[in-house]
């Protein structure tokens, strides 16, 4: 491993060599708007363009993930993913047309995730420039439904689907360079629906409104004393409602997610909420609904593990300071299936869910530059004696 | 009419993309290929145009030989991202600077033709949101792999991008529909043929280029289609679908003062044919009224209509390409 990790800085300038290539493909995968349970044209080119450079194998799963698997030299070693989500949060009428700058790419989901798509589609014509073969077959997979309501059952369907074991992963993130998650929080993702009829008695001046009530549960949930260890916390991320400035609100909408390194945390406080909703509900005498929408279990490597160590050996040799937190994205899936994984960014970002988020160009060839060198690490049996906890 | 053409020359692009096969068909007919850009402050999208052409028609598959960008004096940073990403850029008043200095879209393209070295040349608008490479491939396509074709057009949906972030379907080609098509089916009905004579987006062989006139302002895409059906006919023209492409959108004055130059070159053209024949003089302002203040305030724009001779007539052209005038 050792020897392969010195050739790294040099395979920056390599990668640097094709980065008109590798743009391309961010520009023209991240283009198409692909709004969660809406990617069926950016899922087909992605399979074209993984076509177009000559992949072995280009196919989708049951579940529509599109998929290409780069052969390996050996028939024994089971296969590494490689795996970027496809959809993003932007509707279809959005403006998805970015704009280059001197070293900078502006546009609508770049961050989350279309830089890490176009990286992803990149890697086969990456690996050919750099000389790379693998033992292990690599598969490149765009996975559907990720965000949100999409709840992970792209990742969850084709890792649930996959027939072999799998020898190890690396998710890809567009942002930031320097990340290595390696752990998942438990998390439960829910939304509270609040409605009030309009129809009985429009001449009640003081009728419910369904945005007060819906603050008077966050006021509830922020009393929640909640412990340091486990570590948890409750994020209020989204809230939408009312109709016009000087009518009351007859419908809001809630979004929250619970998260903590504990799955029994996670639930303790889930029934906490789910207490305060129905005294909320009852005191006001308003329908508020309860949605579970996502529900993952808390899971980690240990900081010890060959991976973990590996990663950190890579991103300390391209002179990276590795950053760790919680992920609650494609990673959490893996190691819910006792399959060593991380995630890794590529570059730096700015204004990372906004239509005008902007990636750094300059770092990219050393953030592609980490994933191989993980990729090779697996390749080279760092996970292959180590079971998860 | 014949409206044979239509059928026979008319193309998807997609019969082009098959990209290993122009490569193979232009190198054994040993022709070069040059892209031209065409810039007035384009920062915001020249780098995305340069990026994917170079990445995909030059690196990936050797079938364009160098992008060129003709620029008429930008004031934004075009110029310097253009050449950060690698394509030769010149002003254009530097370009054969002994002659009378003029700034239009007609005038860089006019100009490109000195300083690029394809025996094909394509010109694409350098303002392209959705650019993709088969804006280019897709001109080529029949230039590279048919001998009677010598001219290309593209045609496609125009969205127009409205406000900062959101597409309207549908739009666009308002100056075709209301000024160009009527004046076609008039008098040279065969041209309607052309579904987008006013794209800006088309490529041809440098031999009839370098022999027609070049209108040095918006009047170029009107005079370069009737110029090259007087001289070579209907025969040498194809046009392509290129699918979408999404374009500023321009104000109704705007789009006026546009058709404005059209006319004035159409009528031109027609007076230099013996078409028609007008006693008096023809103005070149156009006039605009604006409200202000309870008053109506002209608005008046000039037009002067000044063409460029085939470059073929310029001596340092003639000695650059060995030709003889």
């Amino acid at each position: 491993m050792d020897n392969t990790i010195d050739k790294l800085p040099g395979f920056v300038d390599t990668i640097k060599s094709i980065q008109e290539t590798i743009i391309t493909n961010i520009v023209l995968m991240g283009q198409i708007p692909a709004p969660t349970f809406k990617e069926k044209r950016r899922t087909s080119v992605f399979m074209e363009r993984l076509a177009e450079f000559q992949v072995d194998e280009c196919t989708t799963d049951g579940y529509r993930n599109p998929i290409g698997i780069i052969k390996g030299t050996s028939e024994s070693k089971p296969p590494i993913f490689v795996v970027a989500h496809l959809d993003t949060v932007f509707s279809k009428d959005i403006d998805h047309y970015y704009s280059i700058q001197e070293n900078s790419i502006i546009g609508t989901g770049i961050i989350d995730n279309s830089l890490g798509v176009g990286v992803l589609v990149s890697l086969p014509e990456i690996f050919r420039k750099l000389g790379l073969r693998f033992e292990s077959d690599i598969v490149l997979a765009g996975v559907i439904q990720s965000l949100g309501k999409g709840n992970l059952r792209g990742i969850r369907h084709l890792l649930k689907t996959w027939a072999t074991p799998i020898r190890g992963a690396v998710c890809i993130e567009a942002a930031e360079l320097g990340r290595l998650n390696y752990y998942a929080d438990g998390m439960i993702r829910c939304e509270v629906d609040c409605n009030i009829s309009p129809v009985d008695g429009w001449e009640h001046k003081f009728k419910p409104n369904a945005i007060l009530v819906l603050n008077e549960v966050i006021n509830q949930i922020l009393k929640l004393r909640l412990p340091q260890k486990p570590r948890s916390r409750v994020i209020i991320g989204k809230i939408s409602g009312g109709f016009k400035h000087g009518v009351i609100a007859y419908d809001a909408t809630l979004g929250f997610e619970i998260q903590s390194n504990s799955d029994k945390m996670v639930k303790s406080i889930y029934n906490s909420i789910k207490d305060i909703i129905e005294g909320t509900s009852h005191e006001y005498e308003v329908d508020l609904k309860l949605k579970t929408l996502s529900n993952i279990h808390a899971a980690r490597l240990k900081f010890d593990h060959p991976l973990v160590k590996s990663s950190v050996a890579v991103m300390k040799k391209l002179d990276l300071t590795p950053v760790s937190g919680p992920s609650e994205s494609e990673l959490s899936i893996f190691l819910s299936r006792k399959i060593p994984a991380v995630t890794l960014g590529i570059t730096r970002g700015e204004n990372y869910h906004q239509q005008n988020a902007s990636v750094e160009i300059e770092p990219i060839s050393k953030g592609i530059a980490q994933v191989i060198g993980v990729i090779m690490a697996i390749d080279s049996g760092v996970c292959d004696e180590h079971q998860l906890d | 009419m014949n409206i044979s053409w239509i059928k026979k020359n008319t193309f998807h692009y997609s019969e082009f993309s098959d990209l290993t096969r122009l490569v193979d068909e232009k190198q054994r007919k040993n022709l070069k290929i040059s892209l031209c850009l065409p810039t007035l402050n384009e920062e915001k999208t020249i780098a995305k145009e340069i990026l994917i052409m170079k990445s995909e028609l030059m690196t990936r598959y050797p079938i364009l030989d160098e992008i060129v960008v003709v620029d008429s004096g930008s004031t934004d940073n075009t110029r310097k991202i253009a050449r950060g990403y690698g394509a030769d850029v010149y002003k254009a008043a530097e370009i054969l600077p002994d002659l009378a200095k003029f700034k239009g879209k007609g005038e860089n393209l006019w100009k490109a033709l000195y300083v690029t070295q394809g025996d094909i040349i394509v010109y694409l608008d350098a303002d392209i949101k959705n650019i993709h490479h088969r804006f280019a491939y897709g001109l080529l396509g029949p230039l590279i792999l048919f001998d009677n074709i010598k001219y290309v057009k593209a045609f496609y949906d125009r969205p127009i991008a409205i406000g900062k972030s959101k597409i309207r379907p549908t739009g666009g080609g308002r100056v075709t529909e209301l000024l160009i098509r009527p004046l076609f089916s008039l008098f040279f009905p065969e041209l309607t043929q052309i579904l987008q004579p006013l794209s800006g987006e088309y490529a041809g062989h440098r031999e009839i280029f370098e022999k027609i006139p070049f209108p040095i302002g918006y009047g170029v895409e009107t005079s370069m289609i009737l110029d090259i059906y007087e001289k070579w006919g209907l025969d040498v023209f194809a046009q392509v679908d290129l699918d979408r492409r999404i374009h500023r959108n321009q104000d109704t004055r705007a789009l006026g003062r546009m058709s404005f130059a059209i006319l004035q070159t159409f009528i031109k053209r027609k007076i230099e044919l013996g078409l028609v024949d007008y006693k008096e003089k023809l103005y070149n302002e156009m006039i605009q009224y604006n409200l202000i203040k309870n008053e109506f305030k002209p608005d008046i724009y000039k037009i002067e209509g000044h063409e460029r001779p085939p470059i073929i007539e310029i001596p340092e052209y003639r000695e650059k390409f060995k030709r003889i005038s």
